[in-house]
C-alpha cells in the first residue's frame, strides 16, 4: 500500500501531539480533511489536485499541531520577556568584562605577549558572554514551558524613579571606561617586567627611575578615576563637581607625563639606545605625537564631560 | 506595513473572538467541523479550517462543546453541541456583543462629526 498524502500530512501533525489524544485527533482530522476533498471534487476538481490543495490550505503540520495542543510558538512569552531582559543585560555588561580582564592580566603577568595576553581576555569574555547568554535563555524557555510563576511584585506607581531624568551615563560606557583604565594600570607594572626587546632580553619600556614617585603617582590618579567613574554612574549623569574632578584628574595625568616628555624622561634610556630610530631622533617624533594625542583627549573629555553637565543641568 | 496590512490586522482583531460565539450558536444543532465551516463561511464568518479544528477540540475541553462520533454515514465524523455550560457562556458572550453595539451606537450618535 502506498501511503497517500494525506497519510503523510496525518504523521506529521501527529508527532508533536500528546500521545493520550493522537488517535482521535488523527481520526477527527482524516475525516475532516476527506470532507474537504469531496467539497472540492463535487466542484470539478480532480481528486488529486484536491487533496494538495487542501493540506496545503491546512498548512504547516508542525504549526497546526500547536494549534491543537495549544503550544504557544515562541522561546519566551511577554511573561517572562522582562525578567529575562533584566538578568541578560545585568549578567552580560558585567561579569564578561571581569573576567575578560582577569584572564588578560593573569595571562599577561605569565608570558610574554601582550597581545596574546588581550587576545585571551577578549576570548575569555567571549565565551562567558555566550555561556551566560545560553544558559540564563534555557531557563527561562523552561519556566515558559513548565509555567513557573515569577512571584514578582505587583508593579506600583512608588517603583517610579524619584526623578523624571533619563541616565545620561549609561553602565556599558562606565564598563568600559573601567576596563580601559584598569587595562592602563595593569600596562605600568607589567611593561617593567615583560617588554621584550628581542632574544629573550627585557628592558622596562619607561624609565625605571620613575618608580621612586611619578609612576606609582599616575596609578593613584588612574585609581581615583575608576572612583569618578562609579561616582558619576551613581550620579546618573555629569554634574559640576564631577566636571571639576574629571578636569583635575585629567591634568593630574597629561601634566605629568607631558612634562616628562618634553624632559625626555619619560623612557627608559637603555630601551631608546638599544633601536637605532628611536636614538637618530625617533624618540622626538614620538614624544611630539604623543603630546598631542594627549593634549587632544585631554581637552575633548574635559570639554564633552562640560556639554554634557550643562545639557543635564538644564 | 501598508494601509492594507494595517487594515486586516485590524479586522482579524475583531473578528477573532466572534467566530468562538458564531461557533456556539451554530452548534446548538449538532454539526462536524467541516459542515460547520461552510456553514460559517455562507453566514459571512469566514474562518479557516487550521483555526476552527483546533477551536472545536478546545470549547470541547473547556467543556462548552460536547462530542460524539456518528458512524452512521459513509464515514466516522465527530458531532459537536453546544453544551449546557457552552449556552451559559453564549449567553453572556451575546449580551456583551450587544453592549458593544449599543455603546458603539450611542458614541457615533453622541459625537460631533
Amino acid at each position: 500500500m502506498t501511503t497517500s498524502l494525506t497519510d503523510r500530512y496525518l504523521a506529521a501533525t501527529l508527532r508533536s501531539v500528546p500521545t493520550a489524544r493522537r488517535e482521535e485527533i488523527a481520526d477527527e482530522l482524516r475525516a475532516s480533511i476527506a470532507d474537504m476533498v469531496d467539497g472540492r471534487t463535487a466542484e470539478g476538481v480532480d481528486a488529486a489536485t484536491a487533496e494538495r490543495e487542501v493540506l496545503t490550505e491546512l498548512g504547516n503540520p508542525a504549526e497546526l499541531a500547536a494549534r491543537y495542543a495549544d503550544r504557544r510558538l515562541q522561546l519566551i512569552g511577554p511573561t517572562y520577556y522582562l525578567a529575562w531582559q533584566r538578568l541578560m543585560i545585568g549578567l552580560l555588561s558585567t561579569i564578561p568584562a571581569i573576567i575578560g580582564v582577569l584572564m588578560g592580566v593573569l595571562e599577561a603577568t605569565v608570558s610574554d605577549n601582550a597581545g596574546g595576553a588581550i587576545g585571551k581576555g577578549i576570548v575569555a569574555a567571549f565565551n562567558v558572554a555566550v555561556q551566560i547568554a545560553f544558559w540564563v535563555t534555557l531557563i527561562f524557555a523552561i519556566m515558559e514551558r513548565v509555567g513557573t510563576p515569577l512571584n514578582r511584585p505587583e508593579w506600583s506607581v512608588d517603583q517610579l524613579p524619584d526623578e523624571p531624568v533619563e541616565r545620561d551615563v549609561s553602565l556599558t560606557d562606565v564598563c568600559a571606561s573601567i576596563v580601559f583604565l584598569v587595562l592602563l594600570i595593569a600596562a605600568l607594572p607589567w611593561q617593567h617586567f615583560q617588554t621584550v626587546v628581542g632574544d629573550g632580553v627585557r628592558l622596562p619600556l619607561l624609565d625605571p627611575a620613575l618608580w621612586s614617585f611619578w609612576l606609582p603617582a599616575l596609578l593613584v590618579v588612574l585609581v581615583a578615576s575608576i572612583g569618578l567613574e562609579v561616582a558619576k554612574y551613581r550620579a546618573r549623569r555629569w554634574t559640576w563637581p564631577l566636571v571639576a574632578v574629571n578636569a583635575a584628574l585629567n591634568l593630574a595625568y597629561a601634566v605629568p607625563v607631558i612634562w616628562l616628555l618634553t624632559n625626555d624622561r619619560l623612557f627608559n634610556p637603555d630601551f631608546v639606545a638599544r633601536f637605532a630610530w628611536l636614538r637618530d631622533g625617533g624618540i622626538d617624533t614620538v614624544a611630539r605625537i604623543s603630546i598631542v594625542v594627549i593634549v587632544a583627549t585631554t581637552l575633548w573629555d574635559v570639554v564633552d564631560s562640560a556639554l554634557k553637565a550643562r545639557r543635564a543641568a538644564r | 506595513m501598508g494601509s492594507d496590512d494595517v487594515l486586516r490586522t485590524h479586522l482579524q482583531e475583531l473578528r477573532r473572538g466572534t467566530v468562538v460565539v458564531a461557533s456556539l450558536v451554530a452548534l446548538r444543532q449538532p454539526g462536524y467541523g467541516y459542515a460547520l465551516l461552510q456553514r460559517l463561511t455562507g453566514h459571512g464568518f469566514p474562518v479557516d479550517a487550521n483555526t476552527l479544528y483546533p477551536l472545536l477540540r478546545r470549547l470541547e475541553e473547556q467543556g462548552l462543546l460536547t462530542s460524539e462520533w456518528n458512524t452512521e454515514e459513509s464515514r466516522p465524523r465527530k458531532f459537536y453541541r453546544t453544551s449546557e455550560a457552552g449556552e451559559q457562556v453564549l449567553d453572556r458572550l451575546l449580551t456583551d456583543l450587544a453592549a458593544v453595539q449599543t455603546s458603539l451606537t450611542a458614541l457615533i450618535e453622541g459625537a460631533p462629526r
